[in-house]
């Protein structure tokens, strides 16, 4: 639009660098970490790259019985990450699943009916204000009674229900912004509401509905709480098992909890990478804007 | 809303052409039937442990007590009491989450937004640049928290970069000082969450109208005018909903917090979630904490509702 | 010389003949002396005894004696699996006797883990959950008074009346059992030997050219420190940063720091309480314990006020420090050539008192620890009971304790001569472990104790950084510490705090006031 100068294209490019600098950084760190020796995780001075790269944090995730004996992990745990990792994987895209699909339906009868009366929004984010420590307990009443501690259902209510108000408000805003000049002409046209929605509207959205289904994944993935007091050991996810990695010998193993933190990561980048296509291409006609 | 109607009484009619009585699912009006799984869901899971939260709230129970918490002993407000006028730590703990989450969600809406901007324009690496900012958000928080650690050490990285920016040996306490140590944390804060900002600012951004930004280039408007003037107010709705939920969140920040600084030195860094872990996992005040996660409700509501009036208002009156 | 030969004769060490609390009957008459109004009920959990097949058993160990049991119970119920509920990375310790135990009588174990901060918290969860998802746990000993008066672990007493776990353990007696009990009833089996005791650097200490110098600045003769103030006086000695070298790697971080002044206060010759349970700790002892702790803060390593342990272990275990606080895995960190480069350097003393009208005295101290308890809500507590008892018995208690990649550290008497454990720890730690185990006073049991030690701890951290002064710290916590206790029940922690006094070492307990 604008013909930028080199000098502002120069700078522009260096902040955004500085910005990649900056978001991957500590990145570097924990990836680096997880590949460091023991020796080498909290030195001084630091070390930045390993000297003796190893992958015996990995190891001591996935096989910790090829460490048995060795001087640095012998660490033993109740069970290896790979349970963890699928369990987040399928708690965490149920939970979203759910949660983006009763939440589109939500917003979108928020949006263009007022479902639920003007309040209805202000009262579902006020699920979100609540501080889940001070309801971690009566949660754990509410799930033993029903037998629903350490059971995939249960966690995935949890998280469903959680995440909703998030759902519902950013997918509202979203809907806000098409005028409903779009759905009405269609109806005219002798498509039904949801019909409208759905070939209409929808499709515009598609951006913003992608966003919000990642953030809620990458909610659900990192959450912790209801994660602990919710399940009785049976089902562990990721977060429950890197704080595992933590022992009365020797405080925080740093390393196998930035081996999982990296391999944590590949899922949710993966599913980053399913919607990429989507996120960018959140432009518009344009024409449909006020 | 005409069409569902017409829509709604052309069933109706129908059902009642067929002498059958208009069922159940056709009385429920179609807007209801939009948010009945989201309803089931939370009233399903949200309603019990409220009303239980809230009748702990108004008892001194805790698991240590040896009674069972139905017949814990009623007290009334005390719990509200005690948290609004007794409790120094809690009153504290209170004021500086308010304060991280104004600052932080300032410094990541104003950061995210600019970089947004950067991003209005193509440019070759685009696709890799998104990708690597938005990767903060994907760390587990706990791996975040351990790497802020690692690096904001007496004897980290940080301080070995700034040594060499400076010259001369020159060491922050940055986990120990009760000065400082709020700057990791809301680093920690910021550099995970301000992807997230900068991720809808940018779907706001590409959803902009494309002719109407060229008009105004073509009939002269300057860069900042063409900010001010016509892309703020067109995202003002992204901006506000990304100052709501972000906001939401950042008053139950935790994990920097206790991997960080444990809330200390001394109190200094102790945040709500990190005073109600405390309270409830380290005392086994239950009750009491039910208590205050109401009064913590109540000022986040109060937050919210003070930010949206205001900002609604202007949106509106924009249009 | 002198000092060596008379600091070995300063603290007589214990003999089953003196120390009463090792002996099982003496004790539970003692204690269970005001305990007639808290006595549990014992019927444990509904289930039959089986009396008929115990009077058949004869044999003479613990743990011989807890199988038998287990298979006169198995023969009448189905019951084919046991569920342990562990703190994180203490599998290794369980494990070799949860093998041994499952090829002796059939019965599984399986495991819960739990992170290990979180280990009391869910133990009380399950108090309201009652979901039976574990029979047997193993939360931190500071949290069993709270865990035994939430009702959540079975009153083991007239189990072990039964079943005698101290019987036949000559030469293997239990170094420190006071943590196994609240009020005189039997709640757990302690599995770990966490006293907490001082790592100097031998080769700073016997160097010729250090001894001159400081026989020169200080006038007595440079050796491991009785009290307080010897070790501060060597902290500040041999902090030369400029040489990388600081004066210790104590902690100044949170969830630590209050244990050093715990230790300092005793040295003071004060009790924490007096017998009302009134708060002693803002007395001018208190005070001056923090104010004399806070003023060598600026001599540690540069990490004190953040380290955890990990950071400490490296922090020592590079060399840069003179001196360290720790437990027995501390010890085997160091004494790792792999990981540390203090091997073979080190020396190790009890931890540090003072002076008491005019005689010297050491305050060694039992910080955390580890205990077996049995879950209320199990469907066989007395077979939880049983592997619990099986546990800790020597033989197998051994098997544990000599896994190097866990955590727990000897804590019976027969350890100390392993010849696995002896190679792991080394013989010259181990000789003054014992001494530390048999001399220590112990953590503050109380109800509430969470509480109490959060306080205390958050306060002096507010000190060292210069919020309050020592003096308004340790105010705040004493006015905190009243208000704990009347929300508690005076009368009850009265009861506990009289328990817990009255099992101090005879020695120490002469000497606070």
């Amino acid at each position: 639009m604008y013909q930028s100068s080199t000098l502002l294209r120069m700078l522009k490019w260096l902040a955004v660098i500085a910005a990649m600098c900056f978001a991957l950084f500590p990145i570097f760190w924990m990836v680096s970490t997880s590949f460091k020796p023991i020796q080498e995780w909290s030195t001084y001075p630091p070390v930045w790259i390993p000297r003796q790269p190893t992958l015996e944090n990995y190891l001591a995730l996935l096989n910790p019985a090829a460490l048995a004996g060795s001087h640095s992990i012998d660490y033993k745990v109740a069970e290896t990450a790979w349970r963890p990792l699928l369990n987040s994987l399928i708690i965490s895209t149920s939970a979203t699943f759910f949660s983006v699909c009763f939440g589109t339906l939500a917003a979108y009868g928020v949006s263009r009916y007022k479902s639920g009366g003007e309040s209805y929004p202000m009262f579902v984010l006020t699920v979100r204000m609540f501080p889940p420590i001070a309801v971690a307990v009566p949660m754990l009443v509410m799930y033993s009674f029903l037998h629903l501690t350490g059971t995939y259902v249960g966690l995935v209510l949890a998280y469903t229900a959680f995440t909703l108000p998030l759902s519902i408000w950013m997918i509202r805003s979203f809907i806000d912004e098409i005028p409903r000049e779009i759905e009405e002409a269609a109806v005219v046209y002798g498509l039904s509401s949801i019909r409208a929605f759905w070939r209409v509207t929808f499709p515009l959205i598609r951006g913003a509905l992608v966003a919000t289904a990642l953030f809620i994944y990458i909610l659900n993935w990192s959450e912790f709480l209801f994660a602990l007091s919710l399940t009785n050991g049976a089902l562990t996810t990721v977060t429950v098992q890197v704080s595992n990695y933590f022992s009365a010998s020797s405080g925080q193993l740093y390393g196998p909890q930035a081996a999982l933190g990296t391999l944590s990561t590949i899922p949710v980048i993966f599913f980053g990478y399913l919607i990429q296509r989507h996120l960018v291409r959140g432009l518009t006609f344009g024409a449909i804007k006020r | 809303m005409k069409a569902t109607v017409a829509a709604n009484s052309t069933r109706n009619v129908e059902a009642q052409a067929e002498g059958i009585r208009p069922t159940l699912v056709q009385h429920i009006p179609f807007a209801v039937w939009l948010i009945v799984p989201a309803e089931i869901v939370l009233l399903s899971v949200v309603v019990f442990p409220t009303l239980m939260s809230l009748w702990l709230s108004l008892t001194s129970w805790t698991p240590t007590s040896g009674v069972n918490w139905w017949q814990a002993e009623f007290q009334w407000l005390a719990n509200y009491v005690q948290l609004l006028f007794g409790d120094e730590r809690f009153r504290a703990a209170l004021l500086r989450t308010l304060l991280i989450v104004v600052v932080g969600v300032a410094a990541e809406i104003s950061i995210g937004l600019s970089l947004a901007l950067l991003f209005f324009d193509d440019f070759p690496w685009k696709k890799i640049a998104i990708s690597a900012i938005i990767l903060p958000m994907m760390i587990v928080p706990v791996d975040a928290a351990n790497a802020f650690f690692m690096l904001f050490r007496d004897v980290g990285p940080v301080n070995q970069l700034v040594r060499i920016l400076v010259g001369h040996p020159v060491r922050f306490a940055w986990l120990s000082d009760s000065n400082l140590a709020i700057v990791p944390i809301l680093l920690v804060e910021i550099w995970q969450w301000t992807p997230l900002m900068f991720l809808m600012l940018l779907t706001g951004l590409m959803a902009l109208p494309q002719n109407q930004l060229r008009a105004a280039v073509a009939l002269g408007a300057s860069r900042w005018q063409l900010f001010r003037r016509i892309i703020l107010p067109l995202i003002a709705p992204v901006v506000v909903l990304s100052l709501v939920i972000r906001s939401v969140e950042i008053f139950k920040i935790f994990d920097p917090v206790y991997i960080l600084t444990r809330g200390g030195p001394g109190t200094s860094t102790e945040t709500l979630s990190m005073w109600m872990y405390d309270n409830g996992f380290v005392y086994f005040r239950i009750a009491y904490v039910a208590a205050a996660g109401f009064l913590v409700l109540l000022v986040v509501l109060a937050y919210v509702l003070l930010i949206l009036r205001p900002l609604s208002r202007r949106t509106a009156a924009e249009r | 010389m002198r000092k060596e030969s008379k600091r070995s004769t300063v603290v007589p060490e214990h003999t089953v003949s003196r120390g009463d609390m090792l002996d099982r009957r003496t004790f539970i008459k003692r204690t269970t002396k005001g305990a007639a109004a808290v006595a549990a009920s014992t019927a444990v959990g509904g289930m039959p005894w089986v009396t008929s097949a115990m009077a058949a058993v004869s044999q003479d160990t613990p743990d011989a004696r807890a199988i038998a049991g287990a298979k006169a119970l198995l023969g009448r119920r189905q019951v084919r699996q046991l569920t342990i509920l562990e703190p994180s990375g203490s599998l290794g310790d369980i494990v070799p006797v949860a093998k041994e135990w499952t090829r002796l009588t059939g019965v599984e174990i399986k495991y819960i883990e739990v992170p290990l901060l979180e280990i009391a918290q869910r133990v009380l969860q399950e108090a309201v959950a009652r979901t039976g998802a574990w029979d047997l746990a193993l939360p931190a000993s500071f949290a069993l008074p709270d865990i035994a008066e939430s009702g959540v672990v079975v009153d083991l007493t007239d189990l072990a009346q039964k079943y005698r776990p101290d019987d036949g353990v000559a030469g293997c007696q239990m170094l420190y059992p006071i943590a196994n009990y609240y009020k005189g009833r039997l709640y757990g089996f302690g599995t770990d030997g966490d006293t907490y005791m001082m790592f100097y650097r031998k080769d700073l200490l016997e160097d010729a050219q250090e001894q001159t110098r400081f026989q020169q600045e200080h006038g007595y003769k440079l050796a491991i420190p009785e009290t307080w103030e010897e070790l501060d006086a060597q902290v500040k000695y041999f902090h030369r940063p400029d040489k990388n070298l600081y004066g210790g790697a104590l902690f100044r971080s949170r969830g630590f720091i209050a244990w050093e002044w715990n230790i300092r206060f005793h040295g003071k010759g004060r009790w924490l309480f007096d017998d009302n349970m009134k708060p002693q700790i803002n007395s001018e002892a208190g005070v001056k314990a923090a104010e004399e702790m806070l003023a060598i803060t600026k001599y540690l390593d540069p990490g004190a006020r953040s380290n955890g342990l990990f950071e400490n272990f490296e922090a020592y275990g590079s060399g840069r420090s003179y001196c360290n606080i720790g437990w027995g895995g501390s010890q085997k960190y160091f004494w790792d050539p792999k990981k540390s480069k203090v091997y073979g350097k080190l020396a190790w003393g009890m931890a540090p008192g003072g002076k008491v009208n005019g005689k010297k005295f050491y305050a060694p101290y039992f910080n955390w620890g580890w205990n077996y308890v049995v879950n209320r809500y199990s469907r066989a507590p007395e077979l939880a009971y049983l592997f619990a008892q099986f546990a800790y018995s020597p033989k197998m208690s051994t098997q544990a304790v000599r896994f190097r990649g866990g955590y727990f550290d000897p804590f019976r008497t027969c350890h100390y001569t392993d010849p696995v454990i002896r190679e792991i720890y080394g013989d010259g730690f181990l000789a003054v472990h014992r001494q530390s185990m048999t001399h220590n006073f112990p953590d503050l049991y109380l109800k509430g104790h969470g509480e109490y030690w959060d306080v205390l701890d958050a306060n002096l951290q507010s000190a060292d950084v210069g919020k309050k002064t020592p003096k308004q710290a340790l105010d705040e916590t004493a006015a905190a510490w009243e208000k704990i206790t009347n929300r508690v029940g005076r009368e009850k922690q009265i009861a506990q705090w009289r328990f817990v006094k009255a099992h101090y070492p005879p020695e120490l307990a002469k000497i606070l006031a």
